[in-house]
């Protein structure tokens, strides 16, 4: 029974696990990007826009997307902003 | 009008690269195609198994590249099936017997007698799969729900465009009540990753294997959902691109739907 529900509950489903590692690994076989660089990248863009706005750091995404007509890698950022920091800058 | 020269390929071994072009040959010819299907696996024929025709063997493709042999020798028809045709492997040979120069000029005279000429590639990405693609105008590169497959699919995705081709993608081995339960990557994901245009989706169905052991194809079975699955792209590439690629359905159990619909709310 307790699995049951264990299952019932899971949202964190081994496909989706797939996508990512898949997503990470051909970025990596094509541009020879790590998951550290990744990483590393993530913590900077963090940071630069930060100087800017008020963000939450954990809701920041990276994504790698195809450009539609070539197989063109794109990178996209993603970032609910909270507030301008524009007041605090200018003080 | 001159033929298609279709390369059927993969980079992972096993997922259905064989079983693809001995039905999508099927269902052209049933659609009354003139077709010809060549084993380009040479060292490790199976497409003569599959489609019924080993018995038949006496030449084979390195035979007809190399002139030893005429290539009207080296095609075996197929009695079952009107207009489809072999061009088996040979056994004997060596992997690089063949040349890319040797294979062009084999499809440049096939293309001149056949609406159709498939390849079933090889796996991997080394001469034999360069053999293969070196004469091909279209690609289909078939791929399974997994990834390892995927990334390999991937790799030869990027070989294909390297070569001026833009290849288009068969999913096989779907297990529909797997991705209903996320546990297997969806079409939808699967195209996202590989940003390509799909050809077909295959189910996982016991018919295949029944279908090989008895070499007969697929497509020509009514009951089998991978059959209609390849009949499908089979009339895609046939000019009726617009009939829709079906998403394979899982016969899925009382429990299963009751636990969808919750995990959906
Ligand atoms: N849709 C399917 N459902 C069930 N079994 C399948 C399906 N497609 C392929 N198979 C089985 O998977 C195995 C591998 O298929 P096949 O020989 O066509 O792959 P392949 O890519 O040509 O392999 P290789 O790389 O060795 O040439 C076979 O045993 C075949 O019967
Ligand atoms: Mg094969």
């Amino acid at each position: 029974m307790f699995n049951f529900f264990k299952k019932l509950s899971k949202n964190g489903q081994s496909k989706d696990t797939a996508k990512k590692r898949l997503q990470i690994t051909l970025l990596y076989d094509k541009l020879e990007v790590s998951k550290d660089i990744l990483d590393d990248l993530n913590r900077d863009i963090v940071e630069v826009i930060s100087r800017y706005f008020e963000i939450d750091k954990n809701a920041l995404t990276l994504d790698f997307r195809k450009a539609n007509d070539e197989r063109m890698s794109a990178l996209v950022v993603n970032t609910p902003i909270l507030g301008s920091k524009q007041k605090s800058r200018l003080a | 009008m001159e033929g298609r020269v279709i390369v059927i390929t993969s980079g992972k071994g096993g997922v259905g690269k064989t079983t693809a072009t001995a039905n999508i040959g099927a269902g052209l010819a049933v659609e009354g195609n003139r077709v010809v299907v060549i084993d380009m696996d040479i060292g490790l024929r199976n497409l003569d198994v599959v489609m019924g025709l080993e018995n038949r063997i006496v030449f084979t493709v390195v035979d007809a590249v190399k002139g030893r042999c005429k290539i009207k020798q080296a095609v075996i028809k197929n009695r079952k099936i009107d207009n489809l045709y072999l061009i088996p492997a040979s056994q004997s040979d060596n992997k690089d017997a063949l040349t890319p120069e040797g294979v062009i000029k084999l499809c440049e005279n096939l293309r001149k007698e056949f609406d159709f000429v498939l390849i079933d590639c090889p796996a991997g990405i080394e001469q034999g799969f360069v053999n293969s693609v070196s004469a091909a105008d279209e690609a289909i590169v078939v791929c399974t729900p997994e990834v390892t497959s995927i990334r390999d699919a991937d790799r030869v995705i990027g070989l294909l465009y390297s070569r001026g081709i833009t290849p288009k993608l068969l999913i096989n081995r779907i297990v529909p009540e797997m991705v209903a339960k996320g546990d297997m990557l969806s079409h939808r994901d699967v195209v996202e990753v590989l940003s390509i245009e799909l050809v077909g989706l295959v189910p996982m169905d016991d018919q295949v294997v029944i279908c090989t052991n008895n070499g007969v194809p697929l497509v020509t079975q009514k009951e089998s959902k991978a059959g209609e699955a390849f009949w499908r792209v089979a009339m895609r590439i046939n000019g009726h691109s617009n009939l829709p690629i079906e998403v394979p359905k899982g016969n899925r159990s009382f429990w299963d739907k009751i636990g969808f619909k919750l995990r959906k709310k």
